[in-house]
């Protein structure tokens, strides 16, 4: 985990099944001033990228191809790895976006939003996870 | 659901119950009114030269009062009981099968009270003979009972079964209600996110081009297919898989439409004041994609050179049901001379025939400041 994201491009890793909307995703974040690392299709894979790769942030939709599903996926990455993580649902998934909410994340996005939010989501992510790392150290 | 009414095979035991209760009733009746008339048989009826029960039990006190008191309160137990029956018999005769079976019984268990309110009294008046006709009449009545009963036994067991039958029916309806619900969230989740997909296909390809019109051209349609894969978002989401909130609706698509318009240092803000309303689909899609259009084109004409300002979203119903959607900017307004219901930009048009589609009306109109545009439309005719 980079302590300054000042200091150089942060790393992004995209986890969303529908690949043309993980392509839009990389596309605006890459506008947003990210480098996105991977974009994968499977909770399995996001898991060995995310512990591989350490990124500094993770996209993580909540329904996804393979075994293991975005709140599943996003438990292990956290075991291995302090990254924050921002879940992207469509808002109508009302149990798991409940099961979600009740596990450590740094913000919820919705698909259906992601112009109006993605932005501000995404800093507010960070900033959060940077205060929390903060205080864990302490 | 309300559960089919158990029908039942035949109902000659019920007949044949109700025509020896009458002529019991009316031999009754008619007993109590010879005895009234006719003081004769009332004063044999009434005889008390025998010797009252006291002597038997000696006179002990305890004995006796024991007697009375367990006596009574018997007496008025059974009472109570075919009181009860007799109002459950009365009251359900329409849809207690048997309810004849409910008056025998209380007839049965009043005929019961009686001996025991003639025993508490015989302890000390001996009127042994009246004892012995509350007897006889008690035992009519009972046997009356006891024929009969055993006659409704297979139709009970009918009916129990017709009665499992339906509730096993009833589970299955439910289940299977569930997996056509689940089946139908399924399919509101596919089509939104095929849409969605189409969404980024727009954005990709806007991504692609350097020529100003032609990524607002893409934005454009991406805006438009996301206000219909909104419905279908908040279709699959809601309790009702029918219905849409048009308020909560509204709002979302608003605030996403000015989001995708937006630049660095451009203010302008929604305000919304929606009545609460839910639509079908079939309204609820040309509904979204006018009101698309009209705050996309708020935002276009109304704010040109980086000019800030406002936007209200309004929803009103008048007491006829009927509703306008009003968005109204506070931008510069159209310039004098133009008649926008002429114009012949897309979006325009698209209003006009989405318009006629829902059967509402609509006008363009200058407000001071800015324009604003109502829609009217009747949430009835599409009642889904």
């Amino acid at each position: 985990m980079h302590a300054d994201p000042i200091s150089h491009e942060p790393r992004a890793l995209i986890i969303e099944d529908e690949i043309l909307i993980a392509e839009e995703l990389r596309d605006r974040l890459s506008r947003l001033g990210f480098s996105v690392i991977a974009a994968v299709d499977s909770g399995e894979e996001g898991v060995a990228i995310a512990t591989r790769e350490r990124p500094d942030l993770v996209l993580m939709d909540i329904r996804l191809k393979g075994e293991i599903d975005g709140v599943q996926a996003a438990n292990e990455i956290r075991r291995h790895v302090d990254v924050p993580i921002v879940y992207l649902t469509a808002h109508s998934d009302r149990s798991t976006v409940e099961r979600a909410k009740q596990t450590e994340h740094d913000g919820f996005l919705m698909k259906s939003f992601l112009r109006r939010e993605l932005q501000s989501t995404l800093e507010v992510a960070m900033q959060r996870h940077a205060i929390r790392a903060k205080l864990k150290k302490q | 659901m309300s559960l089919p009414t158990v029908r039942l095979g035949s109902v000659v035991p019920s007949h044949f119950l109700k025509r020896q209760l009458d002529v019991i009733g009316v031999g009754s009746l008619g007993t109590l009114g010879v005895l009234i008339a006719w003081h004769r048989p009332a004063q044999w009826l009434l005889t008390t030269n025998f010797l009252p029960h006291a002597y038997c039990y000696l006179s002990n006190r305890a004995l006796v009062w024991t007697n009375v008191v367990a006596d009574s309160l018997i007496g008025i137990a059974y009472l109570a009981i075919s009181v009860t029956l007799g109002y459950l018999g009365y009251k359900g005769r329409r849809d207690i099968p048997y309810h004849g079976m409910f008056l025998a019984f209380g007839l049965f268990i009043l005929g019961c009270g009686g001996t025991h309110f003639v025993e508490a009294v015989t302890v000390w008046i001996p009127v042994y003979i009246l004892a012995a006709v509350v007897k006889v009449l008690t035992a009519a009545v009972s046997l009356t009972t006891a024929a009969v009963l055993p006659f409704t036994v297979p139709h009970v067991f009918d009916m129990i079964r017709q009665a499992k039958t339906t509730e096993q029916r009833t589970a299955e309806l439910r289940a299977s209600e569930e997996r056509k619900d689940a089946l139908l969230q399924e399919v509101h989740h596919r089509v939104k996110n095929n849409l969605a997909v189409i969404c980024s296909l727009f954005y990709l390809q806007s991504t692609h081009s350097k020529d100003e019109e032609t990524v607002q051209i893409f934005q454009d349609m991406e805006n438009r297919v996301h206000s219909i894969a909104l419905v279908h978002e908040s279709l699959y989401g809601s309790e009702n898989l029918a219905r849409i909130d048009f308020a909560k609706y509204a709002q979302g698509l608003a605030e996403g439409i000015l989001a995708s318009h937006g630049s660095p240092g451009v203010h302008v803000d929604l305000k919304t004041e929606l009545e609460p309303v839910t639509m079908g689909v079939d309204l609820a899609i040309p509904c979204g994609l006018i009101l698309n259009e009209l705050v996309s084109n708020a935002f276009r004409h109304g704010f040109p050179d980086g000019m800030g300002g406002n936007i209200k979203l309004t929803l009103h119903s008048d007491r006829e049901g009927r509703f306008t959607l009003c968005v109204q900017d506070s931008g510069v307004g159209i310039p004098s001379g133009v008649d926008v219901n002429m114009s012949q930009s897309l979006g325009l048009k698209l209003v006009r025939l989405l318009t006629k589609q829902i059967r509402g009306s609509f006008e363009l109109v200058r407000s001071d400041p800015g324009t604003s545009a109502h829609l009217h439309f009747s949430v009835n005719h599409h009642a889904c």
